[in-house]
């Protein structure tokens, strides 16, 4: 169960990179679909700390955010892309 | 045995959420972005999900996992699809390095109309769409 | 059809008499009951469910090879510090005719890392893919022809 826990932290801290990683996207653009991408991935990094923490913790309880998150994330990029054409 | 198949899903499905990270912030234009993310992602998430139903091993959240990889599974590429046809849309740029763009000047964002090609493969007749 | 849902109860079957209700379990009685439909198929009357099965489960296979061969390309290429890519967008004439022939073909392609379905064209016969890795249109023309689409419509029809 240990090396589990471990791994769990491990594992936590490089999602945390790739949520940087997805925030810098965010931040630098340069267009505003560049910006709709880094907040899709954030969101599906989302879904991976909660699975993540889900397992670390032993609360499967947490699978239904996870999948609230992915649903959530799907529509608001829909949603985005709605609008970008819209405002074309 | 368990832990251990476990934890390496997981740390496969954290490989690759880091590299789609890095090909988000290295890669040029957008639409290798979108390829880079969406697809890391969803194949990064569907492993840590798996890797969770692995952990409890009950029908009722492994079904659930199920359905939460099947539905990142199908929408992911719906959305990378939708994101890049309206940045193609509103004229996001190409990376200088593109060699060939075919749809370029059959895109017409006006009516949203887009022409179609006449390639030798397109021999026998189709029904045309209304 | 009516093959499937019996092998669907039997798998139910399975997993009632084990007791326990584990999604291993399932899968188990789900093989098991495949493994005894095939055995208790009659040979007068072939039934289409063993065929597409195994049709399916080719396809399946050959998709996750795709998938891990284009992962793992783009993977080197996103870690390896020069890019090596060649992006370009692609017109590819469609076989595939119905829209759900050809919502899984799209969504096929964009689910391989690389490759990304843009645009249809109106008339529903071209579909227009942004790929990073094209040396030869044409080639590229042809493997997107010869592999997926081919094998979809396979399995679809």
């Amino acid at each position: 169960m240990s090396e589990l826990t471990l791994t769990s932290a491990v594992v936590l801290s490089f999602l945390s990179v790739a949520f940087f990683l997805a925030f810098v996207r965010l931040l630098r653009g340069p267009t505003l679909p560049d910006r709709v991408v880094a907040l899709d991935l954030i969101a599906v990094v989302g879904i991976g700390f909660v699975s993540a923490y889900a397992i670390a913790s032993d609360q499967s309880i947490l699978l239904n955010v996870a999948s609230v998150m992915a649903l959530i994330g799907f529509l608001g990029t829909v949603a985005f892309a709605y609008y970008l054409r819209r405002k074309a | 045995m368990q832990d251990a198949v476990c934890a390496a899903l997981m740390i496969a499905g954290t490989f690759f959420m880091v590299v789609g990270g890095v090909g988000v912030i290295r890669f040029p234009d957008l639409y290798m972005r979108v390829s880079s993310s969406t697809k890391a992602s969803t194949l990064g998430a569907g492993f840590i999900l798996l890797s969770l139903a692995f952990h409890f091993n009950e029908l009722g959240t492994t079904m659930r996992a199920v359905a939460t990889i099947t539905f990142l599974v199908v929408t992911g590429p719906v959305s990378a699809h939708l994101i890049s046809r309206a940045a193609y849309g509103i004229g996001v740029r190409l990376w200088e390095g593109t060699i060939r763009d075919e749809l370029r000047g059959r895109y017409n964002p006006d009516t949203n109309v887009v022409e179609s090609v006449e390639l030798e493969s397109n021999e026998d007749e189709r029904p045309q769409a209304p | 059809m009516t093959l499937f849902l019996l092998n669907v109860l039997l798998a139910l079957a399975w997993t009632a008499l084990t007791g326990e209700l584990t999604a291993t379990n399932m899968v188990i009685g789900f093989l098991l009951g495949y493994g005894t439909l095939w055995m208790a198929r009659r040979a007068d009357a072939p039934s289409g469910y063993f065929k597409k099965a195994r049709q399916v489960i080719k396809f399946a296979f050959f998709f996750l090879w795709e998938l891990l061969k284009a992962n793992l390309r783009v993977t080197y290429d996103i870690l390896t510090p020069r890019h090596r890519m060649r992006p370009a967008i692609i017109a590819v004439p469609l076989d595939a005719k119905t829209d759900m022939e050809i919502s899984f073909l799209a969504n096929l392609i964009t689910l391989t890392p690389g490759t990304l379905s843009l645009e249809v064209s109106n008339d529903r016969r071209v579909l227009f893919i942004h790929a990073m890795y094209v040396t030869d249109a044409d080639q590229f023309r042809r493997d997107i022809k010869r592999g997926l689409e081919q094998r979809l419509l396979e399995v679809l029809r």
